[in-house]
């Protein structure tokens, strides 16, 4: 009876792993290796340039499910948050990063950009990307 | 000179290429501009007196290229106040348009900042934003308006370093005259402060020092020296704030200490309750007093804040009921 709660519990366990999606935060591939904290900085807007190269943090639509994640996260905010955030910002002088539609969008603007740096699901990682960051949820 | 730059700043803001959202500025056309502003009304009730202010009303420009960020403020400060007292009515009006801020930064990189012109005094956390429309009490705690100056004209540099969380070092330099020194707390020829600051994951600690030269003829004390200490804690519901500082002379302490402590709780997005208790011993304006503060905020759009509070103090003569309505735009 025991062996099969475990193999019953263990059964959960992997499917909930295999299950689980994916995502990276992407950057241009002349941008440096960045730590999470560094990462929280740019899309705050706190970091604006990263040895020489502007920074240009890129976000998906407002309400996009993978926005809601990657600021649970990394910035560990949640939207209501970031709005009063950036119009306290707008005060100090600074704008939120850029809005994209889709993350193809996003994907294509961190190829093309020096200093760009974005988030996807990682099913749509590709080699023209570096990866910055993973996490799963 | 001042007028002509909101005369300018307005046509440019009539060709902006973005659709305009209320809180965010707007972008004069496709130029490195972002123009937008704040304004303030605001009404106090005590025993004696019933006062009606216009206070802030301020345009502000800003914008970046490459290395480069840059940020201008114009203000009307009390443009109109109407005071009712025993009966009596006076009005006063300011046209006077004063330069609260103007100041161009130069980013090194993703540690070191340079920055020159005039600024809010890199200290505390509520003299960062001091404006009514971004904090959560019509009025300001004593600590922030007596101990350091609020603005500096001179140099600033900030140096930023992340590890597990977020290392901030900020060294502020005047030695010259301020720009538009009556929009000053303290009219200053010479200004020397640091700050060091630490912010890791929902809490972050602060510690400021300095020195300033106060050029105030009736000054009793010209040579000062500062040192304040803030804490503050932030959650999705709770915010809890606090600073506490003295000042003190060559000879002796000018405020022994000023504090306060002030929670905030989040009902929901639009209503929020603040509690605050303050008190502070200033010596060179001989008055010291104990105030226990509740306030309302009801923000319909976080731009807009329609805010009540009343005061307790320790001289119920100045307890004193206060109501504001602002907006950033």
């Amino acid at each position: 009876m025991k062996t099969a709660i475990i193999i019953f519990l263990s059964t959960i366990m992997l499917s909930t792993i295999l299950l689980a999606d994916e995502y990276a935060v992407i950057a241009n591939h002349k941008m440096k290796d960045l730590s999470t904290t560094q990462i929280k900085a740019i899309f705050l807007k706190k970091i604006t340039v990263i040895e020489n190269i502007n920074a240009v943090p890129v976000n998906l639509g407002a309400r996009d499910p993978i926005r809601e994640k990657f600021e649970n996260k990394i910035i560990e905010m949640n939207f209501e948050r970031l709005k009063s955030y950036w119009t306290k910002e707008h005060y100090l002088g600074k704008r939120p990063p850029v809005g994209m539609q889709s993350e193809e969008s996003v994907k294509a603007f961190v190829k093309n950009v020096e200093g760009a740096i974005g988030y996807i699901n990682a099913n749509n990682l590709d080699s023209g990307v570096k990866v910055l960051y993973r996490w799963s949820e | 000179m001042r007028y002509i730059a909101l005369v300018f700043i307005f046509l440019l803001s009539l060709h902006a290429d973005e659709e305009y959202q209320l809180g965010k500025g707007v972008q004069a056309g496709s130029l490195p501009l972002y123009i937008g502003g704040y304004f303030s009304l605001d009404y106090k009730h005590t025993d004696d007196i019933d006062r009606y202010r216009v206070d802030d009303v301020a345009v502000m420009g800003y914008g970046n290229y490459e290395k480069f960020s840059y940020l201008a403020e114009f203000e009307f400060k009390e443009m109109y106040v109407e005071t009712h007292e025993n009966g009596v009515k006076d009005s006063t009006n300011n046209d006077k348009l004063y330069t609260e801020r103007l100041y161009l930064d130069y980013n090194f990189n993703e540690n070191y900042m340079l920055r020159a012109g005039k600024y809010n005094s890199q200290i505390g956390f509520w003299n960062l934003l001091p404006v009514n429309v971004l904090r959560e009490t019509t009025s300001n705690p004593m600590s922030t308006s007596i101990l350091f100056p609020k603005f500096t004209t001179g140099l600033g540099s900030s140096y930023i370093s992340y590890g597990e969380g977020e290392l901030k070092v900020d060294v502020m330099l005047q030695h010259n005259n301020d720009i538009s020194y009556e929009y000053n707390n303290y009219k200053i020829d010479e200004h020397y402060g640091f700050g060091v600051s630490y912010e890791r994951d929902d809490y972050t600690l602060k510690l400021n020092g300095g020195y300033f030269h106060n050029l105030d003829s009736y000054a009793v004390q010209d040579n000062l020296y500062y040192l304040l200490l803030s804490a503050k804690y932030e959650s999705h519901k709770y915010q809890i704030l606090s600073e506490i500082g003295s000042q003190k002379s060559k000879n002796d302490y000018t405020t022994d200490y000023a504090l306060y402590v002030q929670g905030l709780y989040r009902f929901n997005e639009q209503h929020i309750g603040v509690i605050r208790v303050e008190s502070y011993d200033d010596k060179v304006n001989e008055t010291d007093d104990d105030i226990l503060i509740f306030g309302y905020t009801y923000r319909p759009l976080y731009p807009i804040a329609i805010k009540s509070e009343y005061q307790f103090h320790s001289r119920s003569s100045q307890n004193q009921f206060l109501f504001s309505f602002s907006v950033l735009f």
